[in-house]
């Protein structure tokens, strides 16, 4: 007896079950991720000397886990393509961008501008990442978390950071 | 042992260690109750708070802010339903059905003191056998080494909960993050791309921040914040006595499993509190009450993954193997702090080890006294809005991750890993083993060279040593027990 | 109580800042001085470092700020403080790591035109010791036995392009002994293997060997200054027992960023030789295995280029790859 075959996806406004597109399927992407990984690993790796199984060069373990995590990329796209399980959730590539964002303007103002200038820029963008933005709370709440910060790491714990950096 | 135990309470009863673990306990239990900040990335944040402090100061302040982060975890658990770690996952199951039966109080008061208990006997337990396996430990050699750590990794894998071909996939996904940097065994630098601050590596921060809280983050961005909070009534806050009585063997029982869950390196806490909840729901005379508020429900997991939390500082401190992220990082802050984690910790830093052990036990009792008067005080905490709580989180990963090196590279880092972080949890990798492959990785492939120079390529020197040898034929069974039964279901499917 | 005297090393040093005022228009220094290690808190180049800056402050009058940047072999912090603004307020801690840098790596800077010398702070040896189960009593002995059995000993080092690698090619490229090299993460581990039986020789630093010494798990055959070290005076040095003109010594020295004032390099330096004079920065270093060292900037200059002529060579005759 042909078994039938469990399909996942959504289900349209016409109530078909429609299969997830392959990309949208976490398998698939997991899969596609890990072999992209594992190839730039391998491809870095081949400047590395592979050595013998007795004496292993510095490209030995590299080479052998990359190889191995593309594997593990080939069966997870592979069982994607047939479970099409589809990514859960919508994916928040605003919010990510934004935080990433806060934290990389963070890290080059530290220095150039000084931990009281970072903090600010910090916050306020972060905090538009967030579902509500009201100024006014924003402003509170950097006020009080610098002075926070300042007291804690600065005063508190000594650390050599400036406040302000004054150009010139 | 008594004698070392005395010197043990000797220093942690010091004032200042006593304040540090206060000051740990008290920090661990206020951010162990936020919303999703679990102990790891509790530790994670505070970790640079600790490296001013002497290496005993700080492992004792670490070790306040890890159970503190526990107890927070678990009380989020049962009063919103919201569990502050993976390990307290279990306790929402029932702890939550009794809270909204009015009985949140007795729920939380029975967490509270299943924890001291199992807490109890975990110092007991690392009193008596952490120095035995430490001695045993000293016959360690690169070969040894390497078949635990490879014992350490496929029971990582095997056992977590989970995808396994996935689970697989992010031990080597870290395996391979932990090999950036210089070579140890021919100072060529790998996947540096010509980055001069990636010639160490990429440092454990940015990594468990990464993965792990600016992740979070993000996820928690993703939909608007839809929370029930319980603090309407507490109620009553002592267990009744039919209640007492009905938790003592779970109790019990929920300390045997995870003490000895915590002592395998790999396992960990939540893992031993599925296992004592899956325990009592068997060997329960009415199974049904499970899942409707029974409170062997509560008192068995909460033991147990205290139990666990405790014995897991066997393997870290006496073998320097971390069993878990969270003690992967007490590690790092270890070796931050110039102590070669290791079966020598014992006799070159006693004071640091038994002062540990002795304020481990203090620390337990810090929060029994701390947790069940404050109970009110935690639940106002989590009125406090999202939207002003987590620029205050990426602010304290931010920082944290520069005052490392105060270095701008691991800020920008630490932003890609939680774009990478984001995506695994999207595609539903779990990062768990992604960490401990990371931190095992490089310490594998070291030890495995090194054998092999040390033998002179020689690949006997693993089954030639007897301990080497029985941790392969360990890895061995582990790999066939899990295996063996996925391939008779699928010669079974394929045959029908 | 030094209270008083403390009070009057600051009215001192008060009047030494009006007499500065009175002779320039900018009174150095009027605020803070970042001193970058670039290396971890806890290393050797932190500890001295943070003893002298203490001091160092005190005699100038002015708040020493320790900043770490560790990273690459101390080359991260080292970039870093090139690139900082030429005006006294920012100084670096500079160790042997700084001479054989340049043979091992690219740098982001030029070793000889971006800093010039200010002073040197200290030295500390290498001291070089067997497993105690290794038939050997003395350097001579070990390379003795290494003739007579080539390629059966291993030896255990902090790391490629680590000093103690350094120190050990120094050692075989004069005696030709052939020992196997087994490099480790750190000089603890490397320590631990060598007492463990693991590894038989291990040249380390003279701070970290002392307490195994003393325990009996580490045999000691020599130290690598060109004097006995005051706390194993009947250790010899490896130069008398066996290897004429062996000298690997690790040494701490403060350089400024090229086009920083002369006359304030001249200041900090004579700060410097004041403080590295004093009793208590003598019996802190010595305490560190280590001992006081004074050199004025011209002195300091030509040890410098003498330094990176004998790490380069050592390196090129070791064959390690540069990176």
């Amino acid at each position: 007896m042909p078994r039938l075959r469990r399909v996942r996806g959504t289900v349209s406004r016409t109530g078909l079950v429609m299969r997830t597109p392959a990309l949208q399927s976490k398998d698939v992407l997991a899969g596609l991720l890990f072999l992209f990984v594992g190839g730039i690993a391998f491809y870095t790796a081949l400047d590395y000397s592979f050595g013998t199984v007795a004496r292993m060069g510095p490209g030995f373990f590299p080479r052998v886990l990359a190889v191995v995590l593309m594997l593990f990329g080939l069966v997870t796209l592979a069982r994607g393509l047939v479970s099409r399980d589809p990514v859960h959730g919508r994916w928040g590539w605003a919010p990510l961008a934004l935080l990433v964002v806060a934290i990389t303007a963070f890290g080059y103002l530290m220095e150039r501008a000084g931990m009281i200038p970072a903090l600010v820029v910090l916050f306020v963008t972060s905090a538009w990442a967030g579902h509500e933005f009201r100024m006014r709370e924003v402003v509170v709440l950097t006020a009080v978390m610098c002075l926070m910060a300042t007291a804690v790491f600065v005063w508190g714990l000594g650390l050599p950071y400036r406040l302000f950096v004054v150009p010139g | 042992m008594l004698e070392n135990l005395a010197m043990g309470f000797g220093v942690a009863l010091s004032l200042t260690n006593l304040a540090y673990c206060l000051l740990g306990v008290t920090l661990g239990t206020l951010i162990g109750v936020l919303p999703g900040v679990g102990p790891l990335v509790t530790i994670a944040m505070l970790l640079p708070i600790t490296f001013g402090l002497d290496p005993t100061a700080a492992l004792i302040m670490l070790a306040g802010i890890y159970y503190g982060a526990q107890y927070g975890g678990s009380t989020t658990a049962i009063l919103v339903n919201l569990p502050g770690e993976t390990a307290s996952v279990v306790t929402c199951i029932d702890g939550y059905q009794m809270a909204r039966k009015g009985r949140a109080g007795p729920a939380l008061a029975i967490s509270a003191i299943g924890s001291f208990f199992a807490g109890c006997v975990g110092t007991l337990l690392i009193a008596t056998f952490g120095p035995l396996l430490g001695e045993w430990a000293l016959e360690f050699g690169a070969a040894e080494y390497f078949s635990l750590m490879l014992m350490g990794l496929v029971s990582a894998a095997v056992l977590a909960h989970g995808d396994m071909v996935k689970s697989l996939a992010m031990v080597v996904l870290g395996l391979l993050v932990g090999l950036v940097g210089a070579d140890v065994n021919s100072g060529i630098d790998r996947f540096t791309f010509d980055v001069l601050e990636l010639t160490d590596g990429i440092g454990f921060t940015v990594m468990a921040v990464g993965i792990f809280a600016v992740a979070e983050i993000v996820t928690n961005l993703e939909h608007r914040e839809s929370r029930e909070v319980f603090s309407r009534e507490v109620g009553r806050l002592m267990p009744s006595r039919e209640e007492l009585v009905a938790s003592i063997k779970p109790i019990i029982r929920g300390t045997g499993v995870g003490a000895f869950f915590g002592m395998l390196p790999g396992t960990g806490p939540s893992i031993s509190a599925f296992s004592a909840y899956m325990l009592e729901k068997k060997i329960a005379r009415d199974p049904d009450r499970f899942g409707r508020g029974a409170i062997e429900g509560v008192a068995a997991p909460e033991a147990s993954n205290n139990a666990a939390a405790q014995t897991a500082f066997i393997p870290t401190l006496t073998l320097g193997i971390p069993g878990s992220a969270t003690m992967a990082l007490v590690l790092g802050a270890l070796i931050i702090q110039g102590i070669q984690p290791g079966p020598q910790v014992m006799s070159s830093n006693p004071e640091l080890f038994w002062g540990l052990i002795a304020s481990m036990w203090i620390g337990n009792a810090m929060l029994v006294a701390l947790n069940l008067p404050m109970v009110g005080l935690w639940v106002r905490l989590l009125t406090v809005p999202y939207r002003w709580l987590f620029p205050s989180i990426v602010m304290f990963c931010a920082l944290g991750n520069y005052s490392l090196n105060n270095s701008p590279v691991d800020v920008y880092l630490c932003a890609g890993m939680g774009v990478l972080g984001y995506v695994l949890a999207k595609l539903e990798c779990p990062p768990a083993p992604l960490i401990l492959g990371y931190v095992l990785g490089p310490l594998m492939e070291e030890n495995l060279r090194r054998a092999l120079i040390i033998s002179r390529g020689d690949p006997a020197v693993f089954v030639e040593r007897p301990i080497s040898l029985a941790f392969l034929v360990a890895t061995a069974l582990i790999l066939a027990v899990m295996i063996l039964p996925a391939m008779r279901r699928a010669k079974g499917e394929a045959g029908d | 109580m030094k209270g008083p005297i403390s009070l009057l090393r600051r009215l001192g040093v008060a009047v030494a800042a009006f007499a500065a005022i009175s002779l320039s228009a900018h009174a150095y220094p009027d605020k803070p001085i970042r001193l970058i290690v670039p290396f971890p808190p806890g290393g050797s180049n932190d500890i001295v470092g943070r003893l002298v800056a203490a001091k160092l402050g005190e005699v100038l009058g002015q708040q020493i700020i320790i900043e770490n940047k560790p990273g690459a072999g101390g080359t991260v912090g080292t970039a870093a403080a090139a690139r900082a603004e030429p005006d006294g307020y920012t100084l670096l801690v500079a160790s042997v790591a700084y001479a054989y840098a340049p043979a091992l790596r690219k740098l982001k800077y030029d070793p000889v035109k971006d800093f010039v010398t200010v002073g040197t702070m200290g030295t500390g040896p290498v001291a070089m010791s067997v497993n105690p189960e290794v038939p050997v009593a003395s350097v001579q002995e070990l390379v003795d036995y290494i003739k007579a059995n080539p390629g059966k000993l291993t030896y255990s080092t902090a790391g490629i392009g680590s000093f103690q690698h350094l120190s050990s090619e120094l050692f075989r490229s004069m005696t030709g002994a052939d020992m196997i090299h087994v490099p480790f993460k750190g000089g603890g581990p490397a320590m631990q293997s060598t007492i463990a039986g693991e590894t038989n020789v291990n040249i380390g630093t003279l701070v970290q060997q002392i307490p195994q010494i003393q325990a009996g798990r580490l045999k000691v055959l020599g130290v690598g200054s060109s004097e006995r070290n005051g706390a194993l005076p009947d250790v010899p040095t490896i130069d008398e027992a066996g290897v004429p003109g062996y000298l690997a010594s690790n040494w701490w020295g403060i350089l400024a960023p090229t086009g920083t004032p002369e006359a304030i390099v001249d200041q900090v330096s004579e700060a410097l030789a004041k403080v590295v004079e004093s009793d208590d920065i003598k019996k802190a270093l010595s305490d560190q295995g280590a001992a006081a060292m004074k050199m004025n900037p011209a002195e300091f200059a030509a040890f410098m280029t003498a330094e990176m002529e004998k790490w380069a060579k050592v390196v090129k005759d070791a064959g390690i790859e540069p990176n």
